[in-house]
């Protein structure tokens, strides 16, 4: 049970409710001074809610939701004390877990860790059934698209997205026209990242089918929190994380090349100095496959071969976490020394899979995200689950002029940047801005594209510096994987938080930190 | 990685060893700071030349401990261990992993005022504990496969190696610090001290039975198979383990595993009297094939 308590204060007059939950029943007894002196000691004491953010913790009425209610108790007993010991202690496990990455500094360089939050999201199933169903169907979809403008591009003859899109696209390659991988599939793993708008209803931001990161957040954050707060799992009963690696594996297994029995499968990386080598290292040793750089694989006679010490040892599944462009000196970059030459003809011969197909990256284009529902109509004849944000063309006349008269409503994004590089958004511009904006807008409407400044939801986060809770902007990326005959989308998913106040960009190179994130069984 | 986890344990055991006995060393030079400083920067492969220099001991001991400055300092090689781990993360078990990462963090935030004032102890201790960890880890959590027994060839290569440095390290102190009676190089104290570093001390005694002489000494530490720490030991070790890497009954004579069997061969039949009359010849001998040892496995095993 909690006990509401409205204040005023001179910052939120009239809004700001302020909830603490009850204290253990001795604290009663301990008399009227003692029990006030606890309640400011306590965590969620000073949480304050801007009842116009969608909090995910709170329902209409503002109070809290029922799966959060046992957890905002076990939460609400801890003093700040305990907290900050608790907060210290996943901060460790982080580090010996060698969740890290490097700051250079002047002499030195400084291991740091992501920031993560102690306090988890929470999914219920009902909520979690429209998001995964409306992922696998985004993923079906863009698969059976990336088939089509690699081969007879009936979407684009039947003039449901103009040619334009392809066309301009640099993510698009031609190399792969009428290249058929192995068991139809294209992108094999996608990450679909979504938010929660203030109308409650789940939105998709972007789709990634490149070399999607960040799931291995997903199974540390949740160690992390298990060791520093075991018990709250006593009182949810959660879907496990730790099963993507097998079903990466057991997908990877699936698209093995045609004639080969016990597929050899390999997760090739650019090398330690990576900014995801963690990553790659991680999902390699739990799908108990070797991790390879491309020095280690050699093409001879179309067949791909990696070095042992035994001798070669061919390889029928690669799981690359190295860009298209680099995959192959002799057909792409031919500076690459990431790449292993001669991969490209093994794989369009069909001696070996490659995972995600090269050329995806033409279907995660922010200007291909704006035509996804006449892509899911399409393809699937389907309506699609999770709703796309509205998006302006800067490419069509008409709406680059309602983009240039309205940029301070707007979200501006490039099309084919990733990590929330280049994204300016419309009310945190100043006039100058704002004009600096227009003028790169208008010199290259293909690259740019429009939205409404959506509302992402918030979720309490523990913030250092106060010492206390307070309401950050959230959203989800989830991971599906999809092979012949085969998807799964990890139950939880990487709840991204934008740790600075009233930030929008959650993106881990801009400062974001983390959530555990608790899909709940029905 | 075992040859920097390895060299860690050495260095730290080293210093605490050599710095402690000192205190109740039998006469003055042996117990003199300078001589226990000049001791260890020789240990590590950075002798000092001019004896006059009065040497700080804050200073030295954090050069060796701490310092990233210097190659051969324990946090150096902690680091290195720990970039191995790094790049091999995807073979080796989390358990070993995290134990590294745990030793590399400690390693990083020991604070360097406290380690030269009255750290000593507590840094070494850990050091050495954290490296019995890893042992076991390693052990207990690997597979014991060509991965395994790369980590063992480099850890035994590696032992063998820092004990025949600290056996000359302390052969030259023994030149120096000799005892009061009788054969004085031979009875010098210096050779407990050095059983002391190799841990090896009690089994010393509870096999001989008596003090330490140097030829007692270098029979266990050198020739004898039971003795954990001994060279004969090490060589054993590195030579069951390069049968797992390169698996064959006979093998071919530029292999890295015909070159361990024939050093191996040639220490198993030695007798200490050949080699306590000339021991500089003999231990510089030892390094040599311990380098070309580890040179061929490199070539063979690692550049492709």
């Amino acid at each position: 049970m909690l006990t509401k308590f409205y204040l005023k204060t001179k910052k939120f007059p009239n809004k700001c409710k302020i909830f603490i939950s009850e204290a253990p029943k001795n604290r009663y007894l301990l008399g009227k001074n003692h029990f006030m002196t606890n309640l400011e000691n306590q965590i969620f004491s000073s949480y304050q809610r801007n009842p116009e953010l969608y909090d995910e913790i709170y329902d209409q009425k503002g109070d809290i939701k029922e799966v959060y209610q046992k957890l905002f108790e076990l939460y609400g007993e801890h003093s700040i004390e305990d907290y900050v010991n608790l907060n210290a202690k996943a901060k460790s496990s982080f580090f010996n877990q060698g969740i890290t990455f490097q700051v250079y500094g002047d002499n030195d360089s400084k291991e740091k860790i992501f920031p993560f939050d102690l306090f988890p999201r929470i999914i219920a199933p009902e909520e979690w059934d429209i998001i995964e169903r409306g992922a696998i169907q985004r993923s079906k979809a863009l698969n059976l698209f990336l088939w089509d403008v690699y081969h007879e591009k009936k979407i684009i003859r039947q003039g449901v997205v103009p040619m334009d899109l392809i066309g301009s696209s640099v993510n698009y390659l031609d190399k792969m026209n009428g290249v058929d991988p192995t068991g139809g599939i294209y992108n094999h793993i996608s990450g679909t990242d979504v938010i929660k708008h203030n109308d409650g209803k789940y939105y998709v931001l972007e789709d990634n089918i490149r070399c999607p990161s960040g799931v291995s957040y997903v199974i540390c954050n949740r160690t992390a929190l298990k060791r520093a707060l075991f018990g709250v799992f006593n009182h949810y009963q959660t879907h496990t994380v730790t099963n993507y690696a097998e079903n990466l594996l057991e997908l990877l297994e699936s698209v093995k090349p045609k004639g080969v029995d016990v597929p050899t499968c390999v997760v090739i990386t650019p090398g330690m100095y990576n900014s995801a080598f963690y990553e790659h290292s991680y999902l390699a040793k739990t799908m108990g496959v070797e991790l390879v750089e491309g020095r280690d694989l050699f093409v001879e006679n179309d067949f791909v071969y990696m070095k042992t010490i035994r001798g070669p040892e061919k390889v029928d599944v690669i799981y690359r976490r190295i860009d298209d462009l680099f995959i192959d000196p002799l057909e792409f970059r031919p500076d690459s020394t990431l790449g292993v030459p001669g991969l490209f003809a093994a794989y369009k011969k069909g001696n070996v899979t490659l995972a995600n197909a090269p050329g995806t990256g033409v279907a995660d284009d922010k200007a291909v995200y704006t035509y996804m529902p006449e892509i899911i109509k399409y393809y699937l004849d389907e309506e699609p689950i999770l709703n796309n944000v509205y998006t302006y063309h800067c490419s069509r006349p008409d709406e680059l002029k309602y983009v240039l008269e309205h940029i301070p409503e707007l979200v501006i994004k490039p099309v084919d940047e990733a990590g929330g590089y280049g994204i300016s958004i419309g009310n945190r511009l100043t006039k100058q801005e704002v004009e600096r904006v227009k003028i790169e807008v208008e010199a290259n409407p293909r690259k740019y594209v429009a939205q409404p400044i959506m509302s992402l939801s918030v979720h309490p986060t523990y913030i250092d510096e106060s010492e206390s809770f307070e309401q950050r902007h959230v959203d989800l990326r989830t991971f599906t994987v999809m092979g012949k005959d085969k998807e799964f989308v990890l139950k939880g998913g990487l709840t991204r938080v934008a740790l600075q106040k009233g930030n929008l960009i959650v993106n881990s190179s801009q400062g974001g930190g983390s959530k555990d994130t608790w899909v709940l069984k029905k | 990685m075992g040859r920097y986890i390895e060299r860690s344990e050495h260095i730290a055991r080293y210093l605490s060893v050599n710095y402690f006995s000192s205190l109740d060393a039998p006469n003055e030079i042996s117990q003199s700071r300078q001589f226990v400083l000049q001791s260890m920067l020789f240990m590590v492969g950075s002798p000092v030349d001019d004896k006059t220099h009065k040497l700080q001991e804050e200073t030295i001991l954090y050069k060796i401990g701490l310092d990233p400055a210097y190659d051969f300092s324990i946090i150096n090689n902690v680091k290195h261990a720990r970039e191995n781990a790094n790049s091999a993360r995807d073979l080796i078990s989390t358990e070993l992993y995290e134990a590294i990462n745990k030793f590399y963090h400690f390693t990083l935030n020991y604070p360097k005022e406290v380690f030269v004032k009255n750290g000593l102890y507590d840094f070494t201790t850990n050091v050495t504990e954290m490296t019995a960890v890893l042992r076991g880890k390693i052990r207990g959590t690997l597979l014991h496969d060509a991965v395994y027994a790369i980590i063992m060839l480099g850890m035994n290569i590696e032992r063998a190696t820092q004990i025949i440095r600290i056996i000359n390290a302390k052969y030259h102190d023994a030149l120096k610090a000799q005892g009061s009676y009788g054969d004085k190089f031979s009875k010098s104290f210096e050779w407990t001290t050095l059983l002391k570093c190799a841990e090896s001390y009690d089994m010393m005694r509870r096999l001989y039975k008596k003090t330490p002489t140097s030829i007692s000494t270098l029979e266990f530490l050198i020739l004898n198979p039971n003795c954990p720490r001994s060279i004969m030991n090490c060589l054993n070790q590195v030579y069951n383990h390069i049968k797992i890497l390169h698996p064959s009954n006979r093998y071919d004579n530029q292999s890295t595993a015909f070159l361990i069997g024939k050093v191996r061969a040639e220490y198993e039949y030695k007798l200490v009297e050949e080699i306590e009359g000339n021991i500089q010849i003999f231990i510089e001998d030892i390094l040599h094939n311990l380098t070309q040892i580890s040179l061929k496995i490199e070539k063979e095993f690692f550049s492709f």
